[in-house]
């Protein structure tokens, strides 16, 4: 039925064009799918019997702990900015949303150093107030405060999202609500957080994306997750069964995870306008506006301001130590790299949405879907799987060789970061009404012609969007970029990273500050694109 | 569009086009320290062979080579652990070197006895103790360490490290299997807390009172103790370095070297073995010293100040590639154990 549905569409071609496409993006990993049939069952063995259960705690606590927090640190302040009108409003909504430009891997470091027992609080303490600082004077690389920590990093995430829900949202649900009697706290929980929970659950599953793969932050912490598991038994134990068990493992939790959601979803659809009416904030008393503050200032101070102050300060410790070429070279790679690889990983999910949204086929759901895979695999494994793969493949044509080229980095890059592109197109080429198509269609557009004269510019914001978001996301990518690169090649994310495991955090701080320097101009922008969406609508 | 696509096009042909300088050498490196740039930038001085490298984890780098095969670009492997290099030997993927001048430049306990790998540098894994809290008599050996005296006492970061994985190899290469497990599950029992951190933070946890001993690398107490910061420093200087098990009848502290290893497919391998010649020469095994806290593999060399003034110590003589050989058992039986 299919089969014969799409060759009697006239989109055939593009939909046979994005089936090969796709399947050249998922091949790595079915690549190392394939090692599943050479598992010897003492893997399995070994795993069940000494760390899976361990792991498996480990990581569902972590993604817990760190879920938890950053709704609370996403959605609170999210709410207040959307609807009240405060002192400091604008530039809260501008300052929520940095915290994304520092890597979290250099978060967790700062904060370890920050609190350790020579780091500035517990010295100040000790120096000034003898008897508070025996207090203070812990172990900090707890899973707990790692927890809170990655919150901190990735909270915007969620804050972005449901920004936009609740503007869109607008006042005409909370006028009704509020006509019908209905408290503010009853229509915060009953009215908004239900018809915002597709936005917040969109973030939240980056959140958790993010936490599945990290691998810096948690063993530095000590924590053993699935992703420290597939690194053990692959590296250290050259175990490649234990390590494809692992990601399969992880791979599974995603999906349950991702069709929880749909499920639910399907169960309780929501329809809602969007809001029309040009928003009226509400005032605040003076009581509120305390809560208002504390919500809005305590994700930007530590999930920014601190760090950054901290790092600024090693900065201006070690600046004597500092090479201008060494830094303007990095900064130089990591801006071409990622501004190439983001630019292909736009045109290559407006691509796959596209299709989907002019064929309408099953296929095309599930090619969309099987892209955004590569996201939740540690860029690790999917560095290895290219590595595999291009050897097989050599092994076939002899002189085909991309290993150690910058296709081959660009192209991992792509598998790994598709999905975070394709988000903010997604749902921008969703809210587009199927007219449009048709009657494009109906003018004798082809489909080029519609792709270009209609959804590039209609999606011009979206595009800019993802854009944005995939490239700070590559700036800071690290495993990918450490195990394809060709030779002479750093980026600031890998020098940073080689000085912090040699424990040399100071003088990484340079490094890591143009990340974040970098990474937050281009937030501001995306806040002022982001503002005009709003508006728009 | 255009003008990103010739863009994009260009960089595609960039990454393919292979270079074929015959005045270069390739490095795969897990090295990645200010001192190693120096080096092979005072070697293009001399020969004008120009040093490429591309830095990543050891085992990540053995996975690339392994795939790569015959069409390795890659001459030289190196690496801060020996344990790399035995599975990389083991794996085929190194051939023999035999040159006398590298022969002669390094110590012949630290030599590979199979001539796949030549070291460069070693450093000592090590203990380290509390001025305040303990005395120097009491520590002996990494034997001892499990003594019921210790409870709640020692620090260690976790066994995912490969220094921790190198020194519980030499364990089992000395001791077997049964002693090293009880001595793993000795150690656990002992831990001040669960293992976490680097090596740095263990001292800081010594300052801090949370323990009383940690097993830390001789290199990283170097650089603590050339901080620039303050409080680092007092850390550093609350603690005294220790080397286990030199009595007249123990085997010395353990160690672990910094080594290359010639790759099999090498293309430019004249030139590799001048790398090699020059790396252990007494110039640029005074570059390492003067650079970074490392021991120098050529015995003419004398290191750093603060690495001399830890004293002299007896290195354990175990044939280094037995820390890879042993490499498997020893991550199982920190598994087995408990040492996170």
């Amino acid at each position: 039925m299919e089969i014969k549905k799409i060759l009697l569409t006239e989109n055939k071609r593009w939909i046979l064009g994005s089936a090969f496409v796709a399947i050249l993006l998922i091949l790595p990993i079915l690549f190392l799918l394939t090692g599943l049939y050479a598992l010897e069952k003492t893997s399995l063995s070994y795993l069940w019997e000494t760390l899976l259960l361990d792991y498996t705690f480990n990581t569902f606590y972590l993604i817990i702990i760190t879920a938890f927090f950053s709704l609370l640190f996403g959605i609170f302040p999210a709410w207040y900015i959307s609807n009240y009108k405060f002192k400091g409003r604008f530039l809260f909504d501008l300052a929520l949303y940095l915290p994304l430009a520092i890597p979290s891997y250099i978060m967790a470091f700062t904060y370890s150093d920050i609190l350790s027992f020579t780091g500035p609080i517990q010295s100040f303490l000790r120096a000034n107030f003898y008897q508070a600082s025996l207090f203070f004077n812990r172990d900090y690389l707890q899973i707990e405060i790692l927890g809170v920590i990655l919150a901190l990093a990735l909270y915007p995430y969620i804050y972005t999202a449901s920004r936009v829900s609740f503007t869109l949202l607008g006042s005409n649900y909370i006028n009704v609500a509020k006509n019908l009697g209905l408290s503010s706290i009853n229509t915060f929980y009953k009215i908004i957080i239900p018809l915002s929970r597709p936005a917040i659950f969109s973030g939240l599953f980056l959140v958790l994306m993010e936490v599945l793969n990290e691998y810096g932050a948690v063993k530095y912490f000590g924590i053993n997750t699935y992703t420290t598991g597939i690194f053990r038994a692959w590296f250290s134990m050259n175990d490649v069964g234990a390590a494809i068990q692992l990601s399969v493992i992880m791979l599974i939790v995603v999906f349950t995870f991702f069709y929880i959601e749909k499920y639910i979803s399907s169960k309780t659809r929501y329809y809602y306008k969007i809001n029309t009416q040009i928003q009226k904030l509400s005032k605040l008393t003076f009581k509120n506006k305390i809560v208002v503050y504390l919500v809005c200032s305590i994700p930007f101070l530590f999930g920014f301001l601190i760090p950054f102050l901290f790092i600024v300060n090693n900065v201006l410790t070690t600046y004597h130590l500092v090479n201008i070429k060494d830094l303007t070279d990095l900064t130089f790679n990591s801006v071409i790299v990622s501004t190439i690889s983001s630019a292909l990983i736009i045109i290559f999910a407006l691509f796959f949405l596209f299709i989907e949204k002019i064929s309408k086929t099953r296929l095309n759901y599930y090619i969309s879907q099987s892209i955004s895979l590569g996201y939740a695999i540690p860029g690790a494994v999917i560095g290895l799987g290219l590595i595999i793969m291009f050897t097989s493949i050599k092994n076939i044509f002899s002189s085909f060789s991309l290993l150690g080229t910058f296709t081959l980095l660009i192209y991992a890059y792509i598998i790994r970061f598709l999905a975070v592109g394709k988000a903010p197109i997604k749902s921008s080429i969703e809210k587009q009404p199927d007219s449009y198509d048709d009657t494009a269609k109906n003018l004798g557009l082809s489909p080029f012609m519609l792709l270009k004269k209609i959804h590039l510019p209609i999606n011009k914001f979206a595009l800019i969007t993802a854009f944005i978001v995939t490239f700070i996301d590559l700036m800071k990518e690290l495993p990918i970029t450490l195990i394809l690169r060709p030779f002479n090649f750093d980026t600031l994310a890998t020098q940073t990273y080689e000085f912090a495991i040699e424990e040399m955090i100071p003088l990484s701080s340079i490094y890591s500050l143009s990340i974040i320097l970098i990474g937050s101009i281009l937030l501001l922008i995306l806040k002022n694109i982001l503002n005009k969406q709003i508006d728009v609508s | 569009m255009k003008k990103l696509f010739y863009l994009l096009l260009y960089t595609v042909l960039l990454g393919c086009s292979p270079n074929k300088n015959s005045k270069e050498v390739n490095l795969y490196s897990q090295r990645h320290y200010a001192v190693d740039k120096l080096q092979y930038e005072n070697f293009q001085k001399l020969t004008g062979i120009k040093v490429n490298v591309i830095k990543a984890n050891a085992d990540e780098l053995i996975e690339r080579l392994k795939n790569e095969g015959e069409d390795s670009p890659a001459d030289l492997f190196v690496t801060v652990d020996a344990g790399k290099l035995y599975r990389a030997s083991k794996m085929g993927l190194l051939q023999k070197i035999s040159n006398k001048i590298i022969d002669t430049n390094v110590s012949p306990d630290l030599k590979d006895k199979n001539g796949y790998w030549i070291p460069i540098t070693y450093r000592a894994r090590i203990l380290v103790y509390s001025n305040q809290r303990v005395e120097k008599n009491d520590l002996s050996t990494y034997e001892e360490l499990v003594d019921e005296k210790w409870k709640g006492r020692i620090l260690a970061r976790s066994s995912s490290n490969a220094y921790n994985q190198a020194l519980m190899s030499s364990i089992v290469a000395n001791l077997g299997s049964d002693l090293a497990s009880s001595w793993s599950k000795g150690i656990v029992r002992n831990f001040a807390r669960d293992p976490k951190g680097s090596d740095r933070d263990q001292v800081k946890a010594i300052a801090a009172g949370q323990g009383d001993i940690a097993i830390v690398n001789s290199y990283y107490i170097g650089l603590l103790l050339s901080s620039e910061k303050e409080e680092e420093l007092n850390a550093g200087k609350s603690v005294t370095v220790f080397f286990p098990n030199q009595a007249e009848n123990e085997r010395g502290s353990h160690i672990n070297v910094s080594g290359i290893g010639l790759a099999k497919y090498s293309p430019n391998k004249e030139n590799a073995i001048k790398l090699m010649e020059y790396l252990t020469s007494e110039e640029a095994q005074n570059t390492y010293v003067n650079n970074s806290y490392e021991y120098p593999a050529n015995p003419n060399v004398t290191p750093s100040e603060i690495v001399q003034s830890w004293g002299t110590f007896k290195r354990d003589t175990l044939d280094l590639n037995m820390l890879g050989k042993y490499r498997d058992e020893a991550i199982r039986i920190f598994d087995k154990t408990g040492w996170k």
